[in-house]
């Protein structure tokens, strides 16, 4: 019933955020398919599309924190 | 699991617990408030309080959005869920907040149309798909959500999505702080800041603590040794007779927050002149509504809403929880009436609120055993 982290968080109630990596933008709408899997680590994608107008020009590959559907943050290798 | 385990380290945990062993004063007892529901849930989650001395209490303030909702908004939400052909969509959790005569869940087993949604997003793609239905979210959340219901209003209208609305009940975090610091049945030591509402914010928001106050803060991360440092930081500044905001997450939290998010929020948002937080009453300037650009997409205006004020159940002592005057045990209904399957306060609906977090990780204990 609730959205939940891998924590069993509510990540919108819980004021959380997760780290995710763009797969794809469309620099028209800014919006970007982002993955909650770490490239490698063998963990089943799960997706969603997020808005990436507060974090500037992202690219495919690049981690961004995500809270309620919008990056928020431009993240390091390993921040998340 | 790379970029978790390194943060979850038991035998860095446990040289963690020594330092701040090692740095509290012998006989003084210390009072740390976490403002953040994530905090919450993680301290209990990973038992972070186990780790600690005796003599050093965490206490749990109003940083769980659902928690702080008073009844009246929730009645509120309801009588928009019930007018004609609306979708009525919001976040998992405050489907099952109690209003004065049932939840939104409730509501929806009644016949209106109620959906959970995962992001403001989502609703603005329900809209789109039903062109022909009012769709309304019921936006929550600190600073941390509101640039995303922000950004999704401004998506709305520059799209033209005329069938979008939103009933705003977002928060912002200093003035319920402000308002715990000058209350006279409060002793704290210090803060445990939050981390992603400082992602958005910055550090500065949170420098009137030490400056005005005297008390330190330590903005933190969420896992274990996130909270054990910022613990340790805060002890170090009272042993060093320092008072200062530090960035224990400056791997995620610039100290200038996010400069573009506060500009969406600025430009989608205004202040209310006063908002009602539950359990602490009404509180200037602390929540925001949609800005005069963007009124027609304000719920609240398109529709009449009953806007009526309803008392707290008088056995429900949230209001004491959520400024740490008491623990949830402490209160009369807690673990009794009073459950996450059957929840009367706000704090036991959310996993993040105070008194579900000590109920579902069996802190029925009246005291800490000493480290």
């Amino acid at each position: 019933m609730t959205a939940r982290g891998p924590d069993d968080h509510c990540i919108t109630c819980g004021d959380l955020a997760v780290g995710m990596r763009i797969v794809r933008r469309d620099p028209a709408t800014r919006l970007a398919w982002c993955s909650q899997a770490a490239p490698g680590d063998g963990s089943a994608a799960g997706g969603e599309w997020v808005d990436t107008e507060l974090v500037g020009d992202v690219r495919p590959g690049d981690l961004v924190l995500v809270h309620a559907g919008a990056a928020l943050a431009r993240l390091g290798e390993g921040a998340a | 699991m790379r970029f978790v385990d390194e943060f979850r380290d038991p035998g860095l945990g446990r040289a963690l617990a020594g330092e701040i062993l090692a740095t509290v004063e012998p006989g003084r007892h210390y009072k740390i408030m976490e403002v953040c529901g994530g905090h919450t849930h993680s301290i209990y989650k990973y038992g972070v309080d186990d780790l600690l001395p005796a003599n050093v209490e965490l206490v749990h303030g109003p940083g769980c959005p659902v928690c702080v909702i008073p009844m009246g908004r929730v009645d509120d939400g309801i009588a928009l869920a019930h007018e004609p052909d609306v979708i009525f969509t919001c976040f998992g959790d405050m489907m099952r907040v109690p209003g004065s005569a049932g939840t939104l869940l409730d509501a929806k087993a009644e016949g209106a149309d109620v959906r959970m949604v995962y992001s403001p997003l989502d609703a603005l793609r329900i809209a789109k798909e039903h062109p022909d239905r009012p769709v309304i979210f019921y936006a929550i959340g600190f600073e941390t959500t509101a640039p995303s219901t922000a950004l999704t209003l401004k998506r709305a209208k520059a799209e033209g999505i005329g069938n979008f609305s939103c009933m705003c009940n977002h928060v912002t975090i200093v003035p319920p702080l402000r308002a715990l610091l000058e209350s006279p049945d409060l002793r704290l030591d210090g803060f445990i800041g939050p981390g992603h509402v400082a992602t958005v914010v910055g550090g500065r928001p949170f420098e009137f603590i030490p400056a005005e106050h005297g008390r330190p803060v330590v903005i933190s991360g969420f896992e274990p040794l996130d909270l054990l440092q910022s613990v340790q930081m805060l002890l170090r500044q009272l042993a060093d007779g320092r008072c200062e905001v530090e960035n224990q997450y400056a791997r995620v939290v610039p100290y200038e927050g996010n400069p573009a998010a506060l500009r969406v929020l600025a430009e989608v948002f205004e202040l209310r002149p006063h908002f009602e937080w539950r359990g602490l009453g009404f509180i200037s300037q602390s929540a925001l509504r949609l800005a005069d650009a963007y009124r027609e997409l304000d719920a609240e205006v398109r529709y009449s809403v009953p806007g009526v004020r309803v008392a707290d159940p008088k056995a429900c002592q949230c209001g004491e929880v959520l400024k740490g005057v008491i623990k949830p045990w402490e209160c009369k209904v807690f673990g009794s009436a009073c459950t996450p399957e059957h929840a009367i306060g706000t704090c036991m609906v959310s996993p993040e609120g105070a008194c579900a977090a000590y109920y579902n990780y069996g802190r029925f204990a009246r005291d800490r055993e000493v480290v």
